[in-house]
């Protein structure tokens, strides 16, 4: 089937952090970044600088958000496949700019302003997946260009269209996009043969998912899914916020309004709802200028009274899923929790009760669809054949039909692939190209649902009106994404299908940005490249002067001198010198220089038992360029109050 | 593997082994495209009855979709992973039409000749009126609160529509061999089972429930 040597890797793309997994005969491991084994979560953050070029990505730039909210892209997620229109609640939350793209062919794409530049979404997140890309790279040591990325079981076609195009723009293929709970399932039953069916109930970030799947001779059959794709932690914080915000506006006739205070509200809410996991209250205090300051205690009674709307919408939706699988409680064997949202109690505690059983947690909830992913990427890839996923389409898909009607041509929860087929014809003498308007939604109005675009039909053969009868295939394929073709059934021909997605990329646009992107890679690459090569120059020169205070007076003094200086005139070399090259020639000959006290070092350090002596510059330099100046925030400031 | 009471017309092009499903060969994984002849019973190498066994239809479902699923084909070249990926399709649509005895009964009915339900909309004689007068006595027992009505009605109508499906199957056991009166008295009876489901939908009874039952005893 596949080669061999053919790497697919898994990526769970967040709301708030990303990962990156893949599979051998062990089973699923996940790819640490640079700090350590321990550095497994990505945050999905891309800071931006000035002038609209990208500054860090990660943990880097999350440390940023507060100092420099309009430049610092978080919970971009929640954009994608997004039209300005569908966004008003997030557009006053988040605090960087948001505009609707001009098209003239009226697509309302969501576009994130930087300076006088402009990203969509999927570029956005396209840089997250480079990083992530990069991760998989330095632990294969070759390059990937396959990947398995994870989408939550609601995202409309839409949505998949832009996570694929975000791949397509880092580089990759995105031989597979499976749904969240899917994954997560997949990670928990891989040693299991027996057969069973388990519920996931996924809370992430941003999006909220049920599933509910049957295991049976190593088949996955997802029987129903259900959900809501703007529902998550993030609206927990945003509870605590609004608190926050109206009780100082009342007591102090103050408004919350600059985007870096806003910044730092939110990021105090979201440890208020950590803390509030294990302790029963959180004292809260906010100097709010000119000695003022607002302070009160959260209860985790408050909170959960706070919360409860948001968590009874996603029990019913758990209600709606066992309704549409037709089960009942004591039907499920296991209900497995995903997402870092599913540690507030509360949330626990309402699942427990929805399906009569105590939620099962052996995995970490943040790893967990990662690993799946990993899993799946696995199977791709034939390392493993004896599972299959069988997922389902969480939206009906329809047409616009006369008076505004959604007509259905294929329920919510229908397996996938699945296709279904309808016979448009021609309104007018001579006419060539038929206009369909193709939905996703579950309610009966089009001004209800979501349009997907609008599929033109060219080609048809003039005939006079209502004569051509043109057979339009709708297709949904294992991704969840549709693909339509058509064909006049008199002349059997195969009509062209142009389609203007109404809040998407077309494929011209998605080819120049992964032209674009590709280009600013390599400068970002060549810059950390030289940041690499002085880096460990400047190590060298460092370990060489510690040895020289140490071990100098083995030495000659002409031959100290000529070290001595010699390391002073790299250093400043290491300053000034752009070139790559250039640095690491005279770094190999400075070391072939440093050879003769090296070896004395050694002999002497063995003698006087001394063994560790020329290892301690390699923290200290560490902790210099780890140690970030974070003051300096400006008035007011919040904080949190230890207990 | 040959499926019993089922001879297929053709062999594995390429290895020759006998197929059980006219899509996929289960020894060099070929994939076919269906032939005009092929039905949804044949796409899952089953029978063309209406009596089905449940668990065999299933595991024949999850073999041949192992078989045939775009997920296998990944680095195939793109006619193939498209011949996949409709395949799959075909075989979902078959799945969930015979795994629903009224819609395997419609089926069987429609590849017999017909008449579909958009040709004939007619229900057996006395039906109409019948459901009209339940709906009345539904209504007159919500007004009152009477739980205890609801209850009895939702357990007669649940026992009426069993009744309609006993019915059902045993016409369209024989629906290729049935005369063209016979196959309007199916198709009425197809008919009716929409209004006995919201019926039952409306009195807040599952109507799979009923079926649910049925299967477990």
């Amino acid at each position: 089937m596949t080669d061999d040597h053919d790497i697919i890797i898994g990526i769970d793309l967040g709301t708030t952090n990303s990962l990156v997994a893949y599979a051998d005969e062990a089973g699923p491991h996940l790819i640490a970044g640079p700090a350590g084994e321990d550095d497994v979560l990505l945050p999905s953050v891309v800071a931006f600088d000035d002038a609209g070029r990208v500054a860090q990505i990660g943990s880097e730039a999350r440390a940023h958000a507060v100092e420099r909210p309009a430049t610092t892209v978080y919970s971009i997620k929640r954009l994608m496949g997004m039209g300005v229109a569908d966004l008003t609640d997030d557009l006053s939350r988040l605090p960087y700019s948001i505009e609707r793209r001009s098209q003239e062919d009226g697509r309302d794409v969501a576009t994130v302003m930087i300076g006088d530049k402009c990203y969509t979404p999927p570029e956005i997140s396209a840089m997250i997946l480079r990083e992530l890309k990069m991760r998989a790279e330095r632990h294969f040591g070759c390059p990937v260009t396959k990947a398995v990325i994870t989408v939550p079981a609601q995202f409309d076609d839409a949505q998949r269209q832009a996570t694929r195009d975000a791949g397509q723009i880092a580089g990759l293929d995105v031989v597979r996009i499976i749904n969240e709970p899917t994954a997560a399932a997949l990670a928990y039953g891989l040693d299991r043969t027996e057969h069973a069916t388990i519920a996931v109930y996924d809370l992430g970030g941003g999006t909220f998912d049920i599933s509910i799947l049957r295991l049976e001779d190593g088949v996955f059959e997802v029987l129903a899914t259900n959900g809501d794709t703007h529902l998550g932690g993030d609206d927990f914080d945003h509870t605590l916020i609004d608190l926050f915000t109206r009780e100082i506006r009342e007591q102090f006739g103050i408004d919350i309004t600059t985007p870096s205070i806003k910044q730092q509200l939110r990021t105090l809410s979201e440890n208020i709802k950590i803390r509030l996991s294990d302790r029963d209250s959180a004292p809260v205090e906010i100097a709010i200028g000119a000695g003022r300051v607002y302070r009160r205690s959260v209860t985790r009674g408050e909170f959960e009274t706070m919360i409860a709307p948001l968590v009874d919408r996603t029990i019913e939706a758990c209600s709606r899923a066992m309704k549409t699988a037709k089960l009942t409680p004591e039907n499920i064997q296991q209900v497995v929790l995903v997402g870092g949202s599913t540690r507030v109690p509360f949330v626990r505690r309402r699942v427990a009760e929805v399906f009569q059983r105590q939620p099962y947690t052996a995995l970490n909830p943040e790893q967990v669809v990662a690993l799946g992913a990993g899993v799946q990427a696995s199977l791709l890839a034939g390392v493993q054949r004896d599972i299959l996923l069988l997922d389902v389409t969480p939206l009906s898909l329809g047409i616009e039909t006369l008076g505004g009607a959604m007509g259905k041509l294929i329920p919510a929860n229908t397996r996938v692939p699945c296709r279904a087929s309808e016979t448009f014809t021609t309104f007018k003498d001579g006419q060539t190209n038929v206009k369909i308007n193709v939905l996703q939604g579950e309610r009966e109005l089009v001004k209800d649902c979501r349009s997907l675009g609008v599929f033109e039909l060219q080609g048809v053969p003039p005939m006079p009106a209502g004569i051509p009868k043109i057979d339009v295939t709708f297709l949904i394929d294992q991704n969840g994404i549709l693909n339509v073709s058509a064909t006049e059934r008199r002349s059997a021909q195969t009509a062209s299908v142009q389609i203007i997605p109404s809040h998407g990329l077309t494929r011209d646009e998605v080819k120049r940005m992964q032209a674009e992107a590709l280009q600013h890679a390599r400068e970002d690459m060549a810059a950390h490249h030289l940041i690499d090569v002085r880096t460990t120059l400047e190590f060298d020169l460092h370990k060489a002067e510690q040895m020289v205070e140490r071990y100098g007076q083995l030495l000659d003094v002409s031959g100290r001198d000529a070290l001595v200086a010699e390391i002073r005139g790299l250093l400043e070399l290491a300053k000034q010198c752009t070139d790559p090259h250039v640095l690491n020639e005279r770094r190999e000959a400075f070391n072939r220089m440093t050879i003769p006290l090296a070896e004395l070092a050694i002999t002497a350090s063995l003698s006087s038992d001394d063994g560790a002596a020329g290892q301690e510059p390699a923290c200290k330099i560490g902790q210099e360029t780890r140690e970030n100046n974070r003051g300096g925030f400006g008035q007011p400031t919040l904080r949190s109050v230890e207990t | 593997m040959a499926a019993d009471g089922l001879n297929l017309p053709v062999k594995c092009l390429n290895c020759h082994s006998a197929l059980t499903t006219p899509i996929v060969c289960d020894g060099c994984h070929s994939l076919y495209p269906p032939p005009p002849w092929a039905d949804h019973f044949s796409l899952l190498g089953l029978p063309r009855t209406y009596a089905i066994d449940e668990k065999r239809l299933n595991s024949c479902f999850r073999a041949i979709a192992r078989g045939v699923h775009p997920d296998r084909f990944v680095g195939e070249p793109e006619e193939v992973r498209s011949l996949a990926t409709r395949l799959s399709a075909e075989l979902n649509q078959a799945f969930d039409v015979l795994s629903d005895p009224v819609r395997r009964a419609d089926y069987l009915l429609e590849i017999a000749g017909g008449p579909s339900a958009a040709e004939m909309r007619e229900v057996p004689g006395d039906f109409l009126a019948d459901v009209m007068m339940l709906r009345e006595e539904i209504d007159q027992a919500r007004t009152t609160g009477d739980d205890d009505a609801l209850r009895r009605h939702s357990e007669s109508i649940a026992a009426r529509r069993q009744d309609t499906l006993r019915q059902i199957a045993v016409l369209a056991e024989s629906a290729a061999d049935l005369d063209e009166p016979r196959r309007r008295v199916l198709r009425k009876l197809l008919n009716s089972m929409k209004y006995y489901d919201n019926l039952l939908a409306e009195l807040a009874v599952d109507p799979f429930a009923a079926s649910a039952r049925t299967t477990n005893d």
